[in-house]
């Protein structure tokens, strides 16, 4: 079976821009610029995480470009490409490859987490779009719009996603689970809800989860969620603030370096587990994370600067 | 005077030692012409390649033109001081240039500075001799395609003891044959720094180590900082430790964070760490390479007397490192195809898909295919699920 196949997520992902959950207005929008294709400006989507904003680009693409879309679609994730010469550098190769078919208005680079780049990063993207601007389109993709540098907000037409609410979540999860034959019950369903604030995507992926072990019921939504590396990020700091320096590190590294998650989702992630975490001395502890980040973007090796804030954090323990 | 001064050879038949390479050297010369490759002078320090190529020029009636590797630097630098030679502009004589300790100055490589030298290597339009102490490093590989190497070896003992002995008798100085042996070995075939121990000696001038910092490794340098018994030792220990900065830096962290050592010394060396990767960071970024003076007055800030720490060259224990080099690998290239079809980052992927994936591959609801080679990790992976 391929993964897209089995993967719900994929399997429900929106194929057409009407099937665009709970964005109305950029539905809206949307589907009146591609009336006149060959005029479509460069496309920011901004928005929090699994609210739609991969599907509406993939779909934009799929709309213009027809059942080729996938010849003529370069996806790039930037926190996955090192540096901005990696992301020159396929444009580059992407943009000249054969001729544009006579049946295709331009090409299409979807680049995701695109707030992921350094402002100087972003000022060589500016460059990258003007250069090929003639045969491509860029459509880009953000969690947070204020981290895009603005000649590049003034480049595109922005379209900012709003959350899905949690009834819409809820009608959604009990869509598929009717499709799929699953048995849940209301406390499990709501329970995804409350965990995942928003974020389909993430819904989606628990319900699996969920459902693979029997019944959804808000015990097991509960040990399901445990499953994510969020999680580990969690006692990562746990560590860290008992004072297990060696122990903290070495979960860390191996979140990093044998999982591949990136350093600024670690410190995303750790952000997020000292806020829930409501100790006393939350500020403290975030400006020390915030003073590694720095450094981190500073020097050379995140892995010193990440070993150093744990290091830093243990005097906030006990 | 220093004695090492004094009594450096003053004529080519003067040289000991080497002779082969000698000879060599000479043919080259003598059958030089535009386009000869450029020769690379390899050996351990003090047996006599400076010298070489000094007395060389001489012999053969060129303007030597000397740069060390502090004047080699960066690329800017390299064409300002040889531009005008290469140019052949005769009011320079018939020039010659030899560039001293290629191998030595660190960072060169980030600031085009090799690739400058590379080039002018390609072409010569005059007679260019290079010397090194090692050759082994990928930048010295990279000169190394273009040039013609010769080796040079440390003098043999018996060859010093004949030096040392015409020396001593010239300075009406007697030292007892055991010094005298002594001196021999401990100099291992370095001729200079022998003549100058010598000299101390018998002036009743005791040097106050053992062994000069200069040539000790890494190993030794970290172990010796942490036995300093000051500060002062330590920083001398410390400033003399020519290595390059990124693998210094990169020494004391692993030295430091596999000791076992209170966490609040982790905490404070840590942090020291910390500012001297930024420091580094920014030379690499803006290539202030003249910043790096300050490198070791951060690092200093590592020395505590009595501190148990020894050198480590990993900063992982063997499990944690294995895990990285064979589950990394694979679970990476699993998870890079699969966040291309899921249309996600690696790093979110891995987080908020992989461990729902393998919970469903536990419970048999999902059934991927993988390679032979991956099928093992994954299911490694779904029993390492609580």
């Amino acid at each position: 079976m391929s993964p897209s196949s089995v993967m719900w997520v994929e399997k429900y992902r929106p194929q057409k821009i009407s099937e665009l959950i709970n964005q109305k207005e950029i539905v809206g929008s949307i589907n009146s610029m591609l009336k006149n294709q060959s005029e479509l400006p460069h496309l920011l989507f901004s928005g929090s995480a699994g609210v739609g904003k991969t599907s509406a680009a993939l779909c934009v693409s799929r709309e213009i470009l027809g059942k080729h879309w996938r010849d003529y679609t370069l996806e790039l994730n930037a926190s996955d490409e090192r540096g901005i010469n990696m992301v020159r550098e396929r444009v580059k190769k992407f943009s000249r490859f054969a001729g544009l078919d006579t049946e295709i208005p331009f090409k299409i680079i979807i680049l995701d987490e695109a707030d992921e780049m350094t402002a100087d990063a972003q000022t060589a993207l500016r460059r990258i779009t003007e250069d090929t601007a003639k045969i491509c389109r860029f459509i880009l993709i953000a969690n947070n719009l204020s981290k895009i540098i603005k000649p590049i907000q003034s480049r595109c037409v922005v379209f900012k996603f709003t959350k899905i609410s949690d009834k819409e979540i809820l009608s959604q999860l009990k869509s598929i689970g009717k499709k799929e034959k699953i048995k849940a019950d209301e406390k499990g369903l709501s329970a995804i809800c409350d965990y995942t604030d928003g974020d389909l995507r993430h819904a989606i992926n628990i319900l699996q989860a969920a459902a693979s072990s029997g019944n959804v019921t808000e015990s097991v939504v509960k040990s399901v969620v445990g499953l994510t590396k969020t999680n580990d990020v969690q006692d990562v700091l746990k560590l860290a603030l008992d004072g297990k320096i060696s122990d903290a590190r070495d979960k860390m590294i191996e979140l990093i370096k044998v999982y591949g998650m990136s350093e600024s989702d670690f410190l995303k992630y750790i952000n997020q587990a000292v806020f829930n975490s409501k100790a006393n001395n939350l500020e403290g502890m975030l400006e020390t994370i915030a003073k590694y980040d720095y450094r981190i973007l500073v020097g050379a090796n995140p892995e010193i600067q990440l070993s150093a804030l744990l290091a830093e954090l243990t005097k906030f323990g006990k | 005077m220093m004695w090492s001064e004094k009594y450096r050879p003053k004529n080519f038949l003067d040289l000991i030692g080497n002779e082969e390479s000698r000879k060599l050297f000479v043919e080259w010369f003598t059958n030089w012409k535009k386009g000869t490759r450029p020769i690379l002078l390899v050996g351990p320090p003090g047996i006599g390649k400076t010298t070489l190529a000094n007395l060389a020029a001489k012999q053969f009636g060129y303007d030597l033109i000397s740069l060390n590797a502090s004047d080699v630097r960066n690329k800017k630098n390299i064409h300002e001081i040889l531009s005008p030679v290469l140019g052949n502009q005769t009011v320079l004589g018939t020039p010659m240039i030899f560039i001293d300790e290629v191998d030595g100055v660190h960072g060169r490589a980030d600031y085009g500075g090799t690739e400058a030298i590379i080039k002018i290597l390609k072409e010569p339009t005059v007679p260019i001799v290079l010397a090194a102490n090692t050759d082994s490093s990928d930048k010295m590989k990279s000169i190394k395609k273009v040039v013609k190497t010769i080796e040079m070896k440390p003098l043999s003992p018996k060859l010093l003891r004949l030096c040392l002995n015409r020396i001593l008798q010239l300075e009406g100085v007697k030292i007892d044959s055991d010094s005298l042996a002594k001196l021999v070995t401990k100099s291992r075939g370095d001729i200079r720094s022998m003549i100058n121990f010598t000299q101390a000696r018998a002036t009743g001038f005791d040097p106050p180590t053992e062994k000069s910092f200069e040539s000790l490794d890494i190993e030794e340098g970290i172990n010796a900082f942490y036995k300093a018994n000051s500060t002062v030792e330590a920083r001398s220990i410390l400033y003399s430790l020519r290595i390059d900065p990124r693998e210094k830096i990169n020494a004391f962290y692993s030295s430091i964070i596999t000791s076992k050592i209170s966490a609040d010394d982790m905490q404070k060396f840590l942090q020291v760490i910390s500012e001297a990767d930024m420091l580094y960071g920014k030379i690499m970024k803006t290539q202030q390479w003249r910043l790096l003076r300050y490198l070791d007055a951060i690092l200093l800030g590592l020395y505590k007397k009595d501190i148990l720490i020894r050198y480590s060259k990993y900063n992982l224990s063997w499990p944690l490192l294995n895990r990285l080099r064979w589950d990394g690998t694979k679970i990476k290239s699993i998870i890079g195809s699969l966040a291309k079809t899921m249309h996600v980052s690696k790093s979110t992927f891995s987080t908020l898909y992989f461990p729902y994936l393998l919970y469903c591959i536990k419970n048999k609801k999902i059934d991927l295919e993988f390679d032979e080679s991956l099928e093992e990790i994954v299911q490694k992976e779904v029993a390492l699920i609580k």
